[in-house]
């Protein structure tokens, strides 16, 4: 059999599942009727130059499944319009919708292409990177649930959200920082090189007129830098003197500005030397910094929009006898809800009619779909898999369990507790000493020397020399030597300040699914009765997407190297029980213990694990146990983590039973389950008041709300996009090692940073006396300022030298 | 070298200079770096049909304008 590409898709199958057919000389191959309608829609549009551009680039399969006629109408609705169109002056109509399947750059062409040509649109841009799409449109010659059928028309999906939600402030902080980094680093970078020949000057001699051009040319440099670039220190600075707060803002704007006023001072009364690039440095370097912040943030919001744009805004509702579409916001406790195979629930029910399986792992994090029949509750969030039930709304959609969730992301988003840096902490002292010195020191000279300009000169050159170099280098250094070093290990900080936060928690809460354990059932034990042949069960267990089925196709495929390619007949999935399927007049039956029965077939069933069963004509021939195996080295590296002083808390939306059963395994003491996302956050909450600091290690979307609230949030490089996102430090390699590596790390570089502390307010007892006592000269300044950052470089290095415990002990 | 010199290299290279900034804010500001992958991506794919497009985009904005326009002055009641 050979392999062919789809001429649309590029996906590979074997020749003969796909659709032939012959194109004037050649031959072309589709592998399903969706990538065949697209293939001839877009070359008699004239678009075919999509395929050059595409390359070997992978689609999804165009499927025609979402083209319904009812979910269109959606779009045209009044309640729809209300809460993601944007009415323009003019009666244009926008939209920013998520357009799904977009795999490159190919994709994106095609699509803008195709809306361009649509009647009436006016404007329609995509973004690549988050796929996030803007429309404009003119509603009296197009409607909006026409634009969105010509999208799904060429194989792609798209869904509204509301940009109104944080994206449109984010974006907007994101380009104001941009624009005054871009100011600051072109000021630098000219200062720099006037700088060069003004130190070169200072060694080899210089003509006072030359030194004036280089003064004033630095000068007009430097302003911009330091009121543009610079504004939110004094911003922020404000804003710390109004609450009566000396922060890291004051000690730059006070630093800078007072550097700039002495430079001019010195400038126009040609007397000393100019401080203009110490004045621009600390404006860039502590920019740059905060600038990372903001970038981390809109990421975060881009995720959530994600969420809250792939939930139906829409419900079919069930009044006496008659279905209507009502907006969600318009259902009051009581309302009878129709639920379709695919849909995802929106507010909390309870199941009147009907059974269907749902998928709660967005939830609970459990990868198993639960049965659901009468009377049993259901929450929104959750994904109704197979069957259409109706039910009744026992909430309204405010108070559900996923607006709640996505409130609660957005509040602990913005109010993520943020202990205080030691850094910040200090040069908020700091920053009040030396300006009450060189205050003193003024007035000092100014009283016995009788020289107010000689008193000024002074005072200022105490600031000058006391503020920016080693205190500024001290925390940095050390964290971005400490950050290098995780990161060759796997693990990614996405902040400098995280090693800090990190190193001074004491307590670590661990999810259990996909965090201590694998996260997906795997065999540990398989007992094959009879030969057969192992390709059957193969093609059965393929044909369902349940976990467990997973787990043995994933075994049978470690195991065994020849399994052949069978095509099975009346393949039947029965609801949380198992598969059936005919092969040559054979009845192939697997699944678990109950099923069997059914089946009336004998077996032993007593277990603690999840079991599989699998028989050919009512005899069992396999019989596999499956369990969610403990990641290795778990146990060990949790003890490691004990050993250092922190408490180990597991939290788990699991029952009772299996949490202690790992929780034993692994030695954890306590242990929190059957929680719900949020009571995961309060119980982190509560561990806050109690003055606790919190490292949150999850993977899932159900972890999310813990994590966004603990001080640190750690998620595992496979875990849901929205948890990597939201988290401060990723473990790619996901072995419960790197966790303690990182603590042992954090721990290192803290310490670090104590040191260069020190050591920087060492040298400013030394510095700062002589200043005041107005023996600095410029000179003496350059010479003690370079070696003192020198020596905080130097001890930054030694972090390197940190040995981990031997994993293999 | 005379002071006059001095100062001129320095103005003219700052000036320069600050062109290019301002070009590069400007461009920030318009939403032109939004998108890096787009923007690394575009270059396979310029040619004279995205102008075409560019400009039949434009022309229909114009239409609509028009189209504005004469709706409006049809429904224009002049006071009596």
């Amino acid at each position: 059999m050979a392999e062919l590409a789809c001429t649309h898709c590029n996906l590979t199958f074997s020749e003969e599942v796909m659709i032939k057919e012959d194109d004037d000389s050649t031959s072309l191959y589709f592998c399903c009727k969706g990538c065949q309608g697209v293939y001839h829609l877009l070359n008699a549009e004239g678009l075919g130059t999509f395929y050059d551009k595409l390359g070997d680039t992978k689609l999804q399969p165009a499927s025609q499944s979402h083209v319904s006629i009812d979910d269109l109408e959606k779009f045209d609705l009044e309640g729809f319009k209300n809460k993601y169109i944007k009415a323009h002056d003019d009666d244009l109509h926008e939209i920013n919708l998520i357009i799904e399947g977009i795999h490159c750059s190919a994709c994106v062409w095609l699509n803008e292409k195709v809306l361009h040509k649509l009647d009436g649109i006016l404007e329609a841009t995509i973004n690549y990177t988050n796929n996030k799409a803007k429309i404009i449109w003119d509603p009296d010659t197009v409607k909006l649930s026409h634009i969105i059928q010509t999208i799904r028309s060429i194989g792609y999906n798209a869904y509204p959200y509301d940009p109104a939600l944080q994206e449109e402030r984010a974006k907007q902080t994101q380009k104001t920082y941009y624009t005054r980094i871009l100011v600051a680093i072109f000021g630098s970078m000219n200062i720099m090189w006037l700088a060069v020949a003004h130190y070169a000057g200072y060694f080899s001699g210089i003509e006072h007129s030359f030194k004036n051009i280089l003064n004033v040319a630095e000068f007009l440099l430097a302003t911009p830098v330091l009121f543009y670039s610079g504004w939110i220190f004094f911003k922020g600075a404000y804003y710390g003197y109004k609450n009566n707060i000396v922060n890291m803002d004051t000690l730059v704007a006070s630093g800078a500005l007072s550097a700039y006023i002495y430079s001019i001072y010195a400038m126009v009364t040609q007397h000393g030397e100019v401080y203009f690039d110490s004045v621009v440095m600390i404006i860039t370097f502590v920019l740059v910094g905060k600038y990372l912040e903001v970038l981390s943030k809109k990421h975060a919001v881009d995720t959530l929009d994600s969420i809250m744009g792939s939930t139906p805004t829409e419900v079919t509702t069930l009044k006496d006898g008659i279905k209507s579409l009502v907006s969600v916001e318009n259902i009051i406790v009581g309302d009878i809800i129709e639920l379709k195979p695919g849909e995802k629930v929106v507010i909390d029910g309870i199941v009147a009619s009907g059974a269907a399986l749902f998928d709660e792992s967005s939830l609970t994090g459990e990868s198993e779909p639960l049965y659901k029949q009468q009377d049993d509750i259901i929450l929104s969030g959750s994904i109704c898999l197979d069957s259409l039930i109706h039910y009744k709304a026992h909430k309204d959609v405010s108070s559900s369990l996923l607006t709640s969730i996505v409130n609660l992301l957005e509040v602990s988003m913005t109010k993520k507790p943020k202990i205080e840096q030691l850094a910040n902490k200090i040069s908020g002292y700091f920053s009040t000493i030396i300006l009450l010195i060189a205050l003193l020191t003024f007035t000092g000279w100014y009283f016995f020397a009788g020289s107010f300009e000689q008193a000024l000169i002074i005072g200022i050159s105490v600031i000058v020399i006391a503020c920016p170099c080693a205190l500024g280098l001290a925390t940095p250094m050390a964290t971005l030597v400490g950050i290098s070093i995780a990161a060759k290990r796997g693990i990614l900080f996405k902040e400098a300040t995280f090693l800090e936060t990190m190193a001074k928690s004491d307590v670590l809460f661990l999810d259990k699914t996909g965090t201590i354990t694998e996260g997906k059932p795997s065999v540990i034990h398989a007992k094959i009765n009879e030969d057969f042949d192992v390709s059957l069960l193969f093609a059965l267990v393929t044909t369902s997407n349940h976990p467990v089925s997973k787990g043995i196709a994933q075994y049978l495929q470690e195991t065994y190297k020849n399994i052949k390619t069978i095509n099975l007949s009346n393949i039947k999935t029965i609801e949380a029980k198992g598969i059936t399927a005919t092969y040559n007049k054979s009845t192939i039956i697997g699944g678990n213990a109950s099923f069997m029965y059914d089946n009336h077939i004998e077996m032993l069933s007593t277990c603690e694990n999840t079991l599989f069963f699998f028989a050919i004509d009512n005899v069992i021939v396999a019989r596999f146990e499956l369990t969610d195996t403990i990641r290795p080295s778990a146990k060990k590296a949790i003890k490691f983590i004990q050993n250092m002083g922190i408490k180990v808390v597991m939290l788990t939306g699991d029952h009772e039973q299996s949490a202690h059963k790992v929780a034993a395994q692994v030695g954890i003491t306590h242990i929190h389950s059957k929680l719900l996302p949020q009571d995961k956050a309060n119980i982190i909450d509560e561990y806050h008041k109690k003055g606790h600091i919190t490292v949150m290690v999850g993977d899932g979307v159900n972890d999310v709300v813990a994590l966004a609230l603990s001080d640190i949030a750690i998620a595992m490089g496979n875990g849901a996009d929205m948890a990597i996102d939201i988290s401060d430090v990723v473990l790619l390699d996901e072995k419960p090692e790197s966790l303690y590596e990182a603590y042992e790390l954090s721990r290192r570089t803290y310490r670090a940073v104590k040191e260069n502390l020190g050591f920087s307010l060492l040298y400013n007892v030394i510095a700062v006396p002589l200043a005041i006592l107005g023996f600095v000269n410029p000179l003496v300044a350059a010479l003690s300022m370079s070696l003192s950052s020198l020596v905080v470089v130097g001890n930054s290095m030694r972090i390197k030298s940190l040995k981990f415990k031997d994993k293999n002990e | 070298m005379s002071e006059d010199i001095v100062i001129l290299m320095i103005g003219v290279s700052t000036f320069l200079g600050v062109l290019g900034l301002l070009g590069l804010i400007w461009a920030v500001r318009t939403g032109q770096f939004d998108d890096q992958s787009k923007f690394i991506d575009a270059v396979h794919h310029d040619n004279e049909e995205d102008l075409r497009d560019a400009v039949m985009m434009a022309e229909k904005r114009k239409n609509y304008k028009n189209k504005k326009m004469r709706q409006e002055k049809q429904n224009y009641m002049p006071p009596d």
